[in-house]
């Protein structure tokens, strides 16, 4: 067991470390692009009234579809129909997105509608513009309250992102799986796998909870993830 | 770009192939459902251990919660399809394999049983501290307390949040795909390699998931805005 760990794991240690990079590279592209596309699908659903329901239906999509079903239509059919993304990389990143958008969106929409009414109106009070209140009250206390969500959101982008291997994208899986194809010795191999992302997630997840109480202590925040 | 949107949104070849992929989404269906019994179990089981007076038993039960709440769904298929039965039949010195179709239900149910078993715990937590008195009071033994008084409150406060838990499960069924249990992402890429079209296979195998989430997603709305009124949940 152990000389069959050393073997299979340590000696390929830069090939999963590789895999790693891979799905670290494509999990911080999809998470910016999440932000804003979920930023931009939340602000068109609350405060452009006549494409409110295109920005309903994006969200509504986007997280209703399962993220193994988005990842192979992203792939097999948007090339094709908008000419883009050119690369796997691309479909890759497009998908976990998406997905991710949504959920975000709909993160952004409740912590902005549960912001009081008055921090607003003393803002208007006090002759700001709509943009200014956007800008300087209710982006600083959204982003303060959502804090821990948006930091589970990228535990969630980790999850989905194994499923890239899939479509051949080098990432840590699929490191994995070919190393368990070259040696038909699946137990070290996959156990290890399935331990570093484990380890991953649940130690992102932790500081979400870490930063979420310490926001509650420090600004006297009702912070729930 | 008109021409291939037209193509993507073109019904007519997912309606020919309606019996296969109906029959794949049915075997969707089964995971599901017996995934969502093992998952209720397991989770039940955890969910009550988490609160239990023992402090071993509370690290353990907190430990698989944590372990399956924070495994990648793919991960953990690919692992009870691959190495479970290598490890079994090495333990038991006999051949031993799962069918796609068992691990799948397997990982799954127990992945979700992890979501789920926080759900159960804070539906117990959330049964007032005097009713479980009131029960000790009238000289009810532990086993009667939890059957009578805990588990009919808990799962009326559990409801709403434990079936968006179903739904997510449900979405996860789409991955059995890839341990070859021939559900509906199996057949669309199956007919997608025999008719060369993927255009309208994938987009609308999506619309399919998308239409099927978003009733069950309404109605679950429905029920719980009414069991709330109800002053159930």
């Amino acid at each position: 067991m152990l000389d069959n760990f050393n073997r299979l794991v340590i000696g390929n240690l830069h090939m999963l470390g590789v895999g790693l990079s891979v799905t670290g590279y494509v999990c911080i592209c999809a998470f910016a692009l999440a932000v804003v596309l979920g930023a931009i699908a939340c602000l068109v659903r609350l405060y452009v009234p006549f494409i409110r329901i295109i920005a309903i239906g994006y969200i509504e999509f986007c997280r209703a579809t399962p993220i193994f079903v988005q990842l192979l239509w992203v792939n097999y059919v948007w090339p094709e129909l908008f000419g883009f993304p050119k690369s796997v990389v691309g479909a890759g990143i497009i998908a976990l997105a998406l997905q991710s958008s949504g959920y975000l969106a709909e993160t952004f929409r409740s912590g902005i509608e549960g912001l009081p009414r008055g921090q607003r109106e003393a803002g208007l009070a006090v002759g700001m513009t709509h943009s200014q209140i956007l800008r300087r009250i209710v982006t600083p206390q959204v982003l303060l309250v959502m804090a821990p969500s948006i930091v589970n959101q990228m535990t969630v982008v980790i999850k989905s992102s194994t499923l890239v291997s899939v479509i051949a994208i080098p990432d840590l899986m699929y490191e994995a799986l070919k190393l368990v194809n070259t040696w038909f010795e699946p137990i070290e191999i996959l156990t290890s796998t399935a331990l570093i992302y484990v380890l991953t997630i649940f130690s992102i997840s932790m500081l979400a909870k870490r930063v979420s109480d310490r926001f509650r202590n420090k600004f006297g925040l009702a912070a729930h993830a | 770009m008109w021409d291939r949107l037209r193509e993507s949104l073109d019904v007519t070849l997912f309606w020919e192939y309606r019996v296969i992929l109906l029959r794949g989404l049915l075997q969707n269906i089964y995971i599901f459902l017996t995934g969502a019994i093992l998952a209720t179990l397991l989770a039940f089981v955890i969910g009550i251990a988490r609160l239990n007076k023992h402090g071993t038993v509370r690290l353990f039960s907190t430990g698989y919660a944590e372990l399956f709440r924070n495994t990648p769904e793919y991960v953990s298929l690919v692992w009870v399809y691959y190495v479970l039965p290598v490890i079994f039949s090495r333990l038991l010195a006999t051949k031993v394999s799962f069918s796609p179709y068992w691990a799948s239900v397997l990982a799954l149910g127990v992945s979700y049983s992890g979501f789920l078993s926080e759900t159960v715990r804070a539906g117990i937590l959330a049964v007032p501290r005097t009713h479980i008195e009131a029960a000790m009071a009238l000289g009810m033994s532990r086993w009667m307390i939890m059957r009578r008084i805990i588990v009919p409150q808990a799962i009326r406060r559990m409801l709403p949040e434990s079936l968006n838990q179903y739904v997510s499960l449900f979405k996860a069924t789409s991955l059995v795909s890839l341990i070859a249990v021939e559900d509906l992402m199996y057949q669309v890429s199956m007919i997608t390699v025999h008719e060369m079209r993927p255009l309208p296979l994938y987009t609308w195998a999506a619309l399919l998931y998308c239409g099927i989430i978003v009733a069950a997603a309404q109605s679950i709305q429905l029920l719980s805005e009414r069991w709330r009124q109800r002053g159930w949940a």
